[in-house]
């Protein structure tokens, strides 16, 4: 049988993070307005493998997704040492910068889900110059620890086995099995430690506390989309979120934490009305 | 409720494969009623419907009778699909010795899952 080629294009490229080398593995398709997704915590770029492969998105941008620093085939910096990665506000603003700068992309738009969808919020409040606009996908601005993360690093505990099954409840039972388990699957993959050094931007530095007051909607438009099946970052935290930024929010139903990714089909359905709002 | 556990059941068999060395005994409260639930490398040995005098286990899952009947749905409601979402909304009490859970925290979520209704029933 004669290989089906997807569009994707896979690169790996160096560059400096706040002063230290990094190699950094992306994917990118299409063209025109340049569209940088962040993948969540303790997974990699894969979750956007259907956005990469959607003709329509692809006509008009050029999508980008790279694997943060740790994460699916982007190296750990030189010098690293197991269980000592912990992931600030300020490396992860940086590295997207330092991404965006280091590829020359004059004003894109960035679509992050979970940590992704927080972070667009210190995008929004402290570089929205540089944006043509933001979306965030299960964007929260705070979220109290509702389970113990240390379970997730334990040496009798497999990272991968407890990892996928945190991953695999937090999606929707009506999204397809197969996309559940390739979701649950990325995260069976990640490093030890990894998903928890996340989630200390997640759970603690990465609260957008007053900041949230900064944010300015007119600058740089915001689009705030979460799955109903979510309860990491619920519809109520968004809805709670999206009425101090002075933005509206859609509920999306039939998806969880990780929309692109367990339900893309239906995703692209509530995707599409805002990337047309930004063309 | 839960003692459907211990019945034959293919797709609930086929999970022995992900707790292949797990050997425990828990509980599962529904606040009117206790169950105590012993997995002998991975597959359901027996289940025992309290109430109990002096229960001996490793860990204990607590919620209402309504939460778990939610939480048993066919298609659950968004909140009442996985136990740690029951955990987030503080309808499900976990406590013990956890290790058994956790370190095999899939297999129970299916296990559990295994009792919703499926169309074929």
């Amino acid at each position: 049988m004669k290989i089906k080629m997807e569009p994707i294009i896979g690169h790996y490229g160096n560059f400096d993070i706040d002063g230290i080398n990094h190699r950094i593995y992306w994917e990118e398709a299409g063209e025109g307005i340049p569209l940088v997704c962040l993948h969540t915590a303790g997974s990699d770029g894969r979750q956007y493998r259907a956005l990469l492969n959607d003709k329509k998105i692809l006509k008009n941008f050029r999508v980008i997704v790279y694997d943060m620093p740790w994460h699916g085939k982007s190296s750990p910096p030189q010098g690293s040492k197991v269980g000592h990665y912990q992931l600030s506000t300020k490396s992860y603003v940086s590295q997207i910068l330092s991404f965006i700068d280091g590829l020359e992309l004059i004003k894109p738009v960035v679509m992050g889900c979970s940590i992704g969808g927080r972070v667009i919020l210190h995008l929004a409040s402290d570089h929205k110059e540089k944006f043509r606009a933001l979306i965030g996908l299960q964007s929260a601005g705070h979220l109290d620890p509702y389970y113990d993360i240390d379970w997730l690093h334990r040496q009798d505990v497999h990272g991968g086995e407890i990892c996928g099954a945190i991953a695999y409840g937090l999606m929707a039972p009506t999204s397809p099995k197969e996309e559940r388990f390739e979701t649950m699957w990325h995260y069976m993959q990640g490093g030890p430690g990894i998903f928890k050094g996340d989630l200390f931007f997640y759970k603690f530095d990465g609260d957008i506390g007053d900041k949230v007051k900064q944010i300015d909607n007119s600058k740089c438009p915001i689009y705030l989309l979460t799955g109903e099946y979510d309860y990491s970052a619920t519809p109520e935290e968004t809805k709670i979120l999206a009425d101090n930024i002075g933005v509206d929010m859609v509920k999306m139903k039939n998806v969880g934490h990780f929309p692109m990714s367990e339900n893309p089909k239906e995703f692209l359905k509530y995707l599409y009305p805002v990337l047309n709002k930004i063309i | 409720m839960f003692d459907k556990l211990s019945e034959n059941n293919e797709e609930r068999n086929s999970l022995q494969i992900m707790a292949k060395n797990l050997n425990t005994v828990f509980m599962i409260s529904t606040m009117d009623n206790e169950y105590i639930i012993k997995i002998i490398q991975g597959l359901v040995s027996e289940v025992k419907i309290g109430p109990f005098v002096m229960p001996s286990y490793e860990f204990k899952l607590t919620a209402s009778k309504d939460e778990w009947n939610k939480f048993l749905k066919a298609i659950p409601i968004p909140g009442s699909h996985d136990l740690i979402a029951l955990l987030r909304r503080k309808v499900l009490k976990i406590d013990g010795n956890l290790h058994p859970l956790m370190s095999h925290l899939l297999y129970f979520k299916l296990l559990l899952a295994s009792l919703r209704p499926t169309e074929e029933s």
